[in-house]
Protein backbone atom coordinates (compact mmCIF):
# COMPACT_ATOMS: atom_id res chain seq x y z
CA UNK A 1 0.00 0.00 0.00
CA UNK A 2 3.02 2.24 -0.17
CA UNK A 3 2.37 5.18 -2.45
CA UNK A 4 5.18 5.77 -4.88
CA UNK A 5 4.52 9.38 -5.65
CA UNK A 6 4.20 10.68 -2.16
CA UNK A 7 6.14 10.45 1.01
CA UNK A 8 5.31 6.94 2.18
CA UNK A 9 5.72 7.98 5.76
CA UNK A 10 2.54 8.29 7.69
CA UNK A 11 2.11 11.90 8.47
CA UNK A 12 3.13 13.19 11.79
CA UNK A 13 0.65 15.60 13.29
CA UNK A 14 0.27 18.22 10.67
CA UNK A 15 2.11 21.39 11.23
CA UNK A 16 1.38 24.28 8.93
CA UNK A 17 3.61 24.72 5.93
CA UNK A 18 6.59 26.82 6.79
CA UNK A 19 5.48 30.28 5.88
CA UNK A 20 1.79 29.55 6.36
CA UNK A 21 -0.34 29.77 9.47
CA UNK A 22 1.63 30.52 12.61
CA UNK A 23 2.33 27.48 14.74
CA UNK A 24 1.06 27.41 18.27
CA UNK A 25 1.84 24.96 21.00
CA UNK A 26 1.54 24.72 24.76
CA UNK A 27 3.08 27.40 26.88
CA UNK A 28 6.42 26.79 28.49
CA UNK A 29 4.79 26.69 31.90
CA UNK A 30 2.57 23.80 30.80
CA UNK A 31 5.52 21.63 29.92
CA UNK A 32 6.13 19.53 32.96
CA UNK A 33 5.26 15.99 31.91
CA UNK A 34 7.01 13.34 33.96
CA UNK A 35 9.99 11.76 32.31
CA UNK A 36 9.68 8.01 31.76
CA UNK A 37 13.40 7.70 31.01
CA UNK A 38 16.59 9.60 30.57
CA UNK A 39 16.43 9.75 26.78
CA UNK A 40 12.91 11.09 26.76
CA UNK A 41 14.00 13.57 29.39
CA UNK A 42 16.94 14.56 27.22
CA UNK A 43 14.67 15.05 24.29
CA UNK A 44 12.35 17.27 26.25
CA UNK A 45 15.29 19.24 27.57
CA UNK A 46 16.43 19.59 23.98
CA UNK A 47 13.31 21.19 22.60
CA UNK A 48 12.95 23.43 25.59
CA UNK A 49 16.55 24.52 25.17
CA UNK A 50 15.81 25.10 21.48
CA UNK A 51 12.90 27.35 22.42
CA UNK A 52 15.08 29.31 24.83
CA UNK A 53 17.84 29.82 22.28
CA UNK A 54 15.33 30.83 19.61
CA UNK A 55 13.92 33.52 21.90
CA UNK A 56 17.36 34.87 22.73
CA UNK A 57 18.14 35.15 19.06
CA UNK A 58 14.79 36.52 17.93
CA UNK A 59 14.06 38.94 20.75
CA UNK A 60 17.51 39.97 21.87
CA UNK A 61 19.32 39.70 18.57
CA UNK A 62 21.88 37.38 20.12
CA UNK A 63 23.63 35.78 17.13
CA UNK A 64 25.52 33.35 19.38
CA UNK A 65 22.20 31.91 20.53
CA UNK A 66 21.44 31.08 16.90
CA UNK A 67 24.85 29.39 16.65
CA UNK A 68 24.02 27.31 19.70
CA UNK A 69 20.62 26.39 18.29
CA UNK A 70 22.29 25.17 15.10
CA UNK A 71 24.78 23.19 17.16
CA UNK A 72 22.01 21.65 19.26
CA UNK A 73 19.73 20.50 16.48
CA UNK A 74 21.97 19.78 13.49
CA UNK A 75 22.64 16.18 14.64
CA UNK A 76 18.89 15.57 14.98
CA UNK A 77 18.23 16.96 11.52
CA UNK A 78 21.02 14.77 10.18
CA UNK A 79 19.30 11.61 11.37
CA UNK A 80 15.91 12.74 10.12
CA UNK A 81 17.33 13.50 6.68
CA UNK A 82 19.42 10.33 6.50
CA UNK A 83 16.23 8.37 7.10
CA UNK A 84 15.36 9.25 3.50
CA UNK A 85 18.31 7.29 2.16
CA UNK A 86 20.24 10.34 0.97
CA UNK A 87 23.98 10.10 0.60
CA UNK A 88 25.96 11.73 3.36
CA UNK A 89 27.02 14.74 1.27
CA UNK A 90 23.51 15.30 0.01
CA UNK A 91 22.17 14.91 3.53
CA UNK A 92 24.48 17.68 4.66
CA UNK A 93 23.21 19.94 1.87
CA UNK A 94 19.64 19.29 2.97
CA UNK A 95 20.43 20.08 6.59
CA UNK A 96 22.03 23.33 5.45
CA UNK A 97 19.04 24.22 3.26
CA UNK A 98 16.79 23.59 6.25
CA UNK A 99 18.72 26.07 8.37
CA UNK A 100 18.74 28.73 5.67
CA UNK A 101 14.98 28.34 5.27
CA UNK A 102 14.65 28.68 9.01
CA UNK A 103 16.61 31.93 9.10
CA UNK A 104 14.45 33.40 6.34
CA UNK A 105 11.10 32.22 7.61
CA UNK A 106 11.53 32.10 11.36
CA UNK A 107 9.10 34.97 11.86
CA UNK A 108 6.27 32.60 10.94
CA UNK A 109 7.00 30.58 14.07
CA UNK A 110 4.93 32.29 16.71
CA UNK A 111 5.47 29.84 19.54
CA UNK A 112 9.13 29.15 20.30
CA UNK A 113 8.26 25.68 21.59
CA UNK A 114 7.39 24.72 18.04
CA UNK A 115 10.90 25.43 16.76
CA UNK A 116 12.18 21.85 16.88
CA UNK A 117 9.05 20.50 15.24
CA UNK A 118 9.17 23.18 12.55
CA UNK A 119 12.78 22.32 11.75
CA UNK A 120 12.30 18.56 11.56
CA UNK A 121 9.20 19.02 9.42
CA UNK A 122 11.05 21.34 7.05
CA UNK A 123 14.00 18.93 6.90
CA UNK A 124 11.67 16.04 6.07
CA UNK A 125 10.01 17.95 3.24
CA UNK A 126 13.35 18.97 1.79
CA UNK A 127 14.79 15.47 2.17
CA UNK A 128 11.78 13.93 0.47
CA UNK A 129 11.95 16.40 -2.39
CA UNK A 130 15.68 15.87 -2.81
CA UNK A 131 15.39 12.09 -2.72
CA UNK A 132 12.84 12.29 -5.54
CA UNK A 133 14.94 14.62 -7.70
CA UNK A 134 18.30 12.93 -7.16
CA UNK A 135 17.11 9.40 -7.36
CA UNK A 136 17.60 7.30 -4.31
CA UNK A 137 20.95 6.57 -2.83
CA UNK A 138 22.41 3.20 -3.51
CA UNK A 139 20.43 1.00 -1.12
CA UNK A 140 23.58 -0.82 -0.12
CA UNK A 141 25.30 2.38 0.91
CA UNK A 142 24.35 2.02 4.54
CA UNK A 143 25.72 -1.47 4.81
CA UNK A 144 28.90 -0.46 3.02
CA UNK A 145 29.30 2.44 5.39
CA UNK A 146 28.78 0.23 8.36
CA UNK A 147 31.39 -2.27 7.24
CA UNK A 148 33.94 0.50 6.84
CA UNK A 149 33.50 1.69 10.36
CA UNK A 150 36.10 0.34 12.74
CA UNK A 151 34.80 -1.40 15.81
CA UNK A 152 36.44 0.25 18.75
CA UNK A 153 36.22 -0.97 22.28
CA UNK A 154 35.96 2.23 24.28
CA UNK A 155 34.22 2.82 27.56
CA UNK A 156 31.34 4.30 25.64
CA UNK A 157 30.97 1.04 23.75
CA UNK A 158 30.45 -0.71 27.03
CA UNK A 159 27.72 1.71 28.01
CA UNK A 160 25.53 0.56 25.21
CA UNK A 161 27.29 -2.48 23.91
CA UNK A 162 28.41 -2.88 20.35
CA UNK A 163 26.68 -6.22 20.22
CA UNK A 164 23.37 -4.66 21.12
CA UNK A 165 23.80 -1.95 18.50
CA UNK A 166 24.73 -4.52 15.90
CA UNK A 167 21.72 -6.65 16.80
CA UNK A 168 19.41 -3.66 16.39
CA UNK A 169 21.18 -2.58 13.21
CA UNK A 170 20.71 -6.03 11.68
CA UNK A 171 17.10 -6.24 12.75
CA UNK A 172 16.28 -2.79 11.37
CA UNK A 173 18.10 -3.65 8.16
CA UNK A 174 15.65 -6.48 7.60
CA UNK A 175 12.61 -4.23 7.78
CA UNK A 176 10.99 -2.69 4.74
CA UNK A 177 12.06 0.80 3.75
CA UNK A 178 8.91 2.42 5.04
CA UNK A 179 9.41 1.03 8.53
CA UNK A 180 13.12 1.82 8.57
CA UNK A 181 12.39 5.42 7.68
CA UNK A 182 9.51 5.82 10.09
CA UNK A 183 11.42 4.37 13.02
CA UNK A 184 14.47 6.52 12.42
CA UNK A 185 12.40 9.68 12.22
CA UNK A 186 10.31 9.00 15.29
CA UNK A 187 13.39 7.86 17.19
CA UNK A 188 14.90 11.32 16.77
CA UNK A 189 11.82 13.43 16.72
CA UNK A 190 10.73 15.19 19.82
CA UNK A 191 7.81 12.90 20.39
CA UNK A 192 6.26 14.43 23.47
CA UNK A 193 6.31 17.76 21.72
CA UNK A 194 4.44 16.48 18.70
CA UNK A 195 1.77 14.93 20.84
CA UNK A 196 1.24 18.10 22.81
CA UNK A 197 1.08 20.22 19.73
CA UNK A 198 -1.34 17.82 18.05
CA UNK A 199 -3.55 17.92 21.10
CA UNK A 200 -3.48 21.62 21.34
CA UNK A 201 -4.34 22.12 17.72
CA UNK A 202 -7.07 19.47 17.90
CA UNK A 203 -5.35 17.64 15.09
CA UNK A 204 -5.34 13.88 14.69
CA UNK A 205 -2.07 12.15 15.28
CA UNK A 206 -3.02 10.35 12.11
CA UNK A 207 -1.80 6.93 11.24
CA UNK A 208 1.50 7.34 12.96
CA UNK A 209 0.47 5.40 16.06
CA UNK A 210 -0.72 2.20 14.34
CA UNK A 211 2.09 2.24 11.78
CA UNK A 212 4.69 2.81 14.42
CA UNK A 213 3.21 -0.09 16.38
CA UNK A 214 3.28 -2.31 13.33
CA UNK A 215 6.92 -1.46 12.56
CA UNK A 216 7.99 -1.93 16.16
CA UNK A 217 6.16 -5.25 16.16
CA UNK A 218 8.08 -6.42 13.11
CA UNK A 219 11.30 -5.26 14.69
CA UNK A 220 10.60 -7.16 17.91
CA UNK A 221 9.79 -10.28 15.93
CA UNK A 222 13.19 -10.05 14.26
CA UNK A 223 14.93 -9.43 17.55
CA UNK A 224 13.21 -12.43 19.10
CA UNK A 225 15.05 -14.76 16.76
CA UNK A 226 14.28 -16.99 13.82
CA UNK A 227 11.19 -18.58 15.27
CA UNK A 228 9.78 -15.18 16.09
CA UNK A 229 10.54 -13.88 12.61
CA UNK A 230 7.65 -13.10 10.37
CA UNK A 231 7.54 -12.20 6.78
CA UNK A 232 7.37 -8.56 5.69
CA UNK B 1 -4.35 -5.63 21.03
CA UNK B 2 -3.81 -3.79 24.26
CA UNK B 3 -2.61 -0.24 24.03
CA UNK B 4 -1.73 1.11 27.41
CA UNK B 5 0.75 3.30 29.14
CA UNK B 6 3.16 0.42 29.70
CA UNK B 7 3.38 -0.48 26.04
CA UNK B 8 3.79 3.21 25.24
CA UNK B 9 6.74 3.33 27.59
CA UNK B 10 8.12 0.12 26.16
CA UNK B 11 7.89 1.60 22.67
CA UNK B 12 9.60 4.70 23.95
CA UNK B 13 12.47 2.65 25.34
CA UNK B 14 12.82 0.76 22.09
CA UNK B 15 12.90 4.01 20.10
CA UNK B 16 15.51 5.40 22.47
CA UNK B 17 17.64 2.29 21.93
CA UNK B 18 17.22 2.74 18.18
CA UNK B 19 18.29 6.37 18.43
CA UNK B 20 21.46 5.34 20.26
CA UNK B 21 22.09 2.67 17.65
CA UNK B 22 21.89 5.19 14.78
CA UNK B 23 23.98 7.70 16.68
CA UNK B 24 26.64 5.03 16.84
CA UNK B 25 26.26 3.47 13.39
CA UNK B 26 25.63 6.54 11.26
CA UNK B 27 26.86 9.50 13.24
CA UNK B 28 26.93 12.90 11.52
CA UNK B 29 30.34 14.19 10.39
CA UNK B 30 32.20 15.51 13.42
CA UNK B 31 32.36 19.03 12.02
CA UNK B 32 28.79 19.11 10.69
CA UNK B 33 27.55 21.52 13.35
CA UNK B 34 30.40 23.93 12.78
CA UNK B 35 29.85 24.00 9.02
CA UNK B 36 26.13 24.56 9.55
CA UNK B 37 26.81 27.38 12.00
CA UNK B 38 29.09 29.05 9.46
CA UNK B 39 26.54 28.63 6.66
CA UNK B 40 23.85 30.23 8.78
CA UNK B 41 26.11 32.98 10.09
CA UNK B 42 27.17 34.13 6.62
CA UNK B 43 23.49 34.42 5.70
CA UNK B 44 22.74 36.67 8.65
CA UNK B 45 23.22 40.34 7.80
CA UNK B 46 22.40 41.48 11.29
CA UNK B 47 25.74 40.21 12.56
CA UNK B 48 28.64 42.45 13.26
CA UNK B 49 31.14 41.75 10.56
CA UNK B 50 34.66 42.94 11.18
CA UNK B 51 35.79 45.06 8.25
CA UNK B 52 38.94 43.89 6.53
CA UNK B 53 41.30 46.49 5.15
CA UNK B 54 42.30 46.47 1.53
CA UNK B 55 46.00 46.14 1.00
CA UNK B 56 46.04 45.60 -2.78
CA UNK B 57 48.74 47.36 -4.73
CA UNK B 58 46.67 48.46 -7.68
CA UNK B 59 43.12 47.95 -8.79
CA UNK B 60 41.32 48.56 -12.02
CA UNK B 61 38.09 46.89 -12.99
CA UNK B 62 38.36 43.82 -15.19
CA UNK B 63 36.98 44.40 -18.68
CA UNK B 64 38.34 41.67 -20.89
CA UNK B 65 39.12 38.01 -20.62
CA UNK B 66 42.81 38.73 -20.60
CA UNK B 67 42.66 40.98 -17.58
CA UNK B 68 42.86 39.66 -14.11
CA UNK B 69 42.42 41.71 -11.01
CA UNK B 70 44.00 40.72 -7.73
CA UNK B 71 42.70 42.14 -4.50
CA UNK B 72 44.08 41.57 -1.07
CA UNK B 73 42.39 42.24 2.26
CA UNK B 74 43.53 41.68 5.81
CA UNK B 75 43.49 42.50 9.45
CA UNK B 76 45.94 41.28 12.12
CA UNK B 77 44.49 37.80 12.14
CA UNK B 78 43.06 37.07 8.73
CA UNK B 79 44.03 37.64 5.15
CA UNK B 80 42.02 37.17 2.00
CA UNK B 81 43.14 37.14 -1.60
CA UNK B 82 40.69 37.51 -4.47
CA UNK B 83 41.36 37.03 -8.19
CA UNK B 84 38.70 38.46 -10.47
CA UNK B 85 38.58 37.32 -14.08
CA UNK B 86 36.12 37.88 -16.90
CA UNK B 87 34.47 34.89 -18.55
CA UNK B 88 33.37 34.39 -22.16
CA UNK B 89 29.75 35.14 -21.37
CA UNK B 90 30.58 38.58 -20.04
CA UNK B 91 30.33 37.50 -16.43
CA UNK B 92 33.02 37.31 -13.77
CA UNK B 93 34.66 34.56 -11.85
CA UNK B 94 36.14 35.31 -8.45
CA UNK B 95 38.66 32.86 -7.05
CA UNK B 96 39.57 33.35 -3.44
CA UNK B 97 41.95 32.09 -0.83
CA UNK B 98 41.99 32.85 2.84
CA UNK B 99 44.05 32.20 5.93
CA UNK B 100 42.56 30.86 8.15
CA UNK B 101 40.45 28.78 5.77
CA UNK B 102 36.90 29.98 5.16
CA UNK B 103 34.01 27.89 6.41
CA UNK B 104 31.45 29.87 4.39
CA UNK B 105 31.52 32.92 2.12
CA UNK B 106 29.10 35.08 0.14
CA UNK B 107 29.67 37.67 -2.51
CA UNK B 108 27.00 40.31 -2.37
CA UNK B 109 25.86 43.09 -4.64
CA UNK B 110 22.91 45.40 -4.25
CA UNK B 111 20.22 42.94 -5.10
CA UNK B 112 21.94 39.59 -5.38
CA UNK B 113 24.22 37.23 -3.58
CA UNK B 114 26.43 34.36 -4.66
CA UNK B 115 27.40 31.52 -2.36
CA UNK B 116 30.99 30.35 -2.53
CA UNK B 117 31.94 26.90 -3.65
CA UNK B 118 34.46 25.78 -1.09
CA UNK B 119 37.54 23.85 -2.04
CA UNK B 120 40.24 22.44 0.13
CA UNK B 121 42.88 24.47 1.91
CA UNK B 122 41.04 27.73 2.20
CA UNK B 123 40.28 28.08 -1.50
CA UNK B 124 36.85 29.14 -2.67
CA UNK B 125 35.21 30.45 -5.82
CA UNK B 126 32.22 32.49 -6.95
CA UNK B 127 31.13 31.72 -10.50
CA UNK B 128 28.91 33.59 -12.98
CA UNK B 129 29.02 36.80 -11.02
CA UNK B 130 27.51 39.85 -12.73
CA UNK B 131 29.87 42.81 -13.12
CA UNK B 132 29.27 45.38 -10.45
CA UNK B 133 30.12 46.75 -7.06
CA UNK B 134 30.58 43.85 -4.69
CA UNK B 135 31.76 42.84 -1.26
CA UNK B 136 32.54 39.47 0.27
CA UNK B 137 31.42 38.26 3.68
CA UNK B 138 33.20 35.29 5.14
CA UNK B 139 33.35 33.14 8.21
CA UNK B 140 36.62 31.71 9.48
CA UNK B 141 37.63 29.78 12.56
CA UNK B 142 40.05 31.66 14.78
CA UNK B 143 41.36 30.15 18.00
CA UNK B 144 38.47 27.72 18.07
CA UNK B 145 35.83 30.41 17.54
CA UNK B 146 33.98 31.44 14.43
CA UNK B 147 34.58 35.02 13.31
CA UNK B 148 32.72 37.05 10.73
CA UNK B 149 34.53 39.35 8.30
CA UNK B 150 33.51 41.56 5.42
CA UNK B 151 35.62 43.20 2.73
CA UNK B 152 35.18 46.77 1.59
CA UNK B 153 33.32 47.13 -1.69
CA UNK B 154 35.20 46.56 -4.92
CA UNK B 155 34.30 46.44 -8.59
CA UNK B 156 34.23 43.07 -10.31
Amino acid sequence: MTGVEEDPLPRLPELPEPGAVPVTSPRVTDQVPEAPGDDAGDRRARWQEAARLFLRWRDQGDARALDELVRLLSPVLWHVVRAYGLRRETAEDVVQATWLTFVRKHDTIVDPLAVSAWLTMTARREAWRTAKIDGRADPTEDEALERRMPTSATAEDQAMGELEAQRLWDAVGGLDERCRRLLRIVAFDDRPDYRRIANDLHMPIGSIGPTRQRCLGKLRARLDGPEGMRRG
Amino acid sequence: MIVNVESEEEDGRMLDALARMWERKDAPPVDLAERMIAAVAVDDLSREYALLTEVSADRAAVRTEQERLTLQFSDETTSVLLHVSATENGLRRVDGWSEPAVLAARLSQDAREWAAELNEQGRFAFTDVAPGLSSVRLIVRLDGELREFITPQFEV
